[in-house]
């Protein structure tokens, strides 16, 4: 589900789209697809706040997290 | 001696003050090299030194107000030059050198060591462009190897949250200078790598001497970058500054700030990819239902074309409009770093071609092949014929067929 996926993906409704020969109905399913990429994407970017987060645990142990509260 | 003072006859003082313009006059602003002893910091925070060298030694201090500018403390056996002015103490008639800065010499020697290490390196194929892996366009976490209260933190901070508040950023901390620097920072990029806590990893400092920067050019942190599965950019010190993890990463940023500008994209790029694509599948999708409806017009009257006509004109108008709210939508939460779509939703509803069915168009189909009926001719009566309206569907029966007449379709056959 990255961007990259996701770019990937409306490239290949963009080229589909682009074909001919294509039955509207699959026309219609594909540009759904896509919009409904574009629409979670947008959703995505505009709601996702960064974690800034701080390494505390020692060399030899599992990695603990915690917030770092240097972040503007 | 000079005939000038031969029948005079001065007092400690006179002669004192004599020494003293006469040393402070010619001695100023001089630049002294030689070995630090008897270093003695005072709790007043000056410090009091001797510098020797074989034969001599001169009495040496460094006042507060100038010490805490240095980025190191002198200590005894260092080779340092000093800049500064002689000063006279008539009390003990002394002398002593008043420093106004100290700097580490054997830099020369330094960059020796470090020219021999880089061939080294060079040579058992650590610097290999053919090794060099792509940084991640689109990293969903970025891991940070540096001091976590340095500048070098702070600026990749501030470039990545104005240029994408998506990525998270994991700090891994080390000491970026002096001794036990060089290993901590190759075991963050090792336990990164061990736990998988990035997506690339960004290895730096802030700017600093030629010393400060010399545990990026240890053999540890080579190699942990060398080693590294997850791509690394060495961001060391100031754009002229260069260490050995510069050419053993996957990318050399000049700075810290770059290192972010370069590993983070930028989210209004990604908002204006998308919106490009979304733009260019409506323009399709509009070719291909002014096809269906030049397919469809042997059933249409002129009402129906002019609605459609009206109906693509809105779809393309707002088209445009998500486009633009889009790009709006995202420059508010770059600069306030929080917003909504709840236009969204219903915008690109209407975009979609089957909200024509909802205005009471319906799609019928023959059930025999599946096909669309785009003309009478093809059913016979008793056809089974599936009717696709906007919400669900029906079977019907053909029961007459009636061809209609055709007036406004000229190319009719």
């Amino acid at each position: 589900m990255s961007f990259e996926t996701d770019m990937e993906r409306m490239e290949e409704i963009t080229k589909r789209l682009q074909e001919d020969s294509i039955p509207l109905e699959d026309s219609i399913k594909l540009f759904e697809e896509g919009v409904g990429i574009a629409r979670r994407v947008e959703k995505e970017l505009a709601e996702i706040e960064r974690k800034v987060e701080i390494l505390v645990s020692p060399v030899d142990e599992e990695p603990v997290l915690e917030p770092f509260g240097g972040d503007t | 001696m000079n005939d000038l003072f031969s029948d005079q006859v001065f007092s400690v003082s006179d002669i004192t003050i004599l020494i003293k313009q006469t040393l402070e006059g010619a001695f100023y602003g001089v630049a002294v090299e030689g070995e630090v002893s008897n270093f003695r910091p005072a709790s007043s925070g000056h410090w009091y030194f001797q510098l020797n060298d074989n034969d001599a030694a001169i009495q040496a201090v460094m006042f507060k107000q100038k010490s805490w500018r240095l980025s190191f403390i002198p200590k005894d056996g260092d080779r340092v030059k000093i800049t500064g002015n002689i000063s006279v103490y008539a009390k003990r008639g002394t002398y002593q050198l008043i420093c106004e800065s100290i700097e580490k010499t054997g830099t020369g020697d330094i960059l020796a060591l470090l020219e021999e290490r880089k061939r080294r390196f060079a040579a058992a194929g650590y610097f290999d462009q053919s090794r060099k892996r792509p940084i991640p366009p689109f990293p969903t976490r970025i891991g940070v190897v540096t001091s976590p209260t340095g500048a070098a933190l702070r600026d990749i901070l501030h470039v990545s949250l104005r240029r994408n508040p998506t990525i998270d950023i994991v700090v891994l901390p080390a000491t970026v200078q002096g001794e036990g620097a060089a290993a901590m920072i190759a075991g963050q990029i090792a336990y990164a790598n061990k736990w998988n806590l990035a997506d690339v990893l960004i290895v730096g400092r802030g700017g600093g001497s030629l010393e400060d920067l010399l545990p990026f050019s240890e053999q540890v942190v080579v190699e942990a970058i060398v080693h590294s599965a997850i791509p690394v950019v060495s961001a060391v010190g100031h754009e002229i500054d260069w260490a050995l993890s510069d050419h053993a990463a996957d990318l050399r940023a000049p700075t810290p700030s770059a290192a972010a500008e370069l590993t983070c994209p930028d989210i209004e790029e990604m908002v204006a990819a998308m919106k490009e694509r979304v733009g260019r599948m409506h323009h399709m999708v509009r070719n291909r239902i002014a096809l269906a409806k030049s397919e469809t017009n042997v059933f249409s009257t002129k009402r129906m074309t002019e609605y459609f006509s009206r109906r693509l004109e809105q779809a393309h108008l707002r088209s445009d409009d998500l486009v633009e709210h889009m790009r709006l939508t995202i420059q508010r939460k770059v600069v306030a770093s929080r917003s909504k779509f709840d236009a969204f939703r219903a915008q690109t509803h209407a975009l979609s071609p089957l909200s024509v069915l909802e205005r009471g168009y319906a799609i019928v189909t023959d059930t025999r092949n599946g096909g669309i009926v785009k003309n009478a001719h093809s059913l016979v009566v008793g056809s089974d014929i599936a009717i696709r309206f906007a919400k669900g569907s029906a079977r019907a029966t053909t029961q007459s067929i009636d061809v209609m007449e055709t007036h406004d379709r000229e190319d009719e056959k």
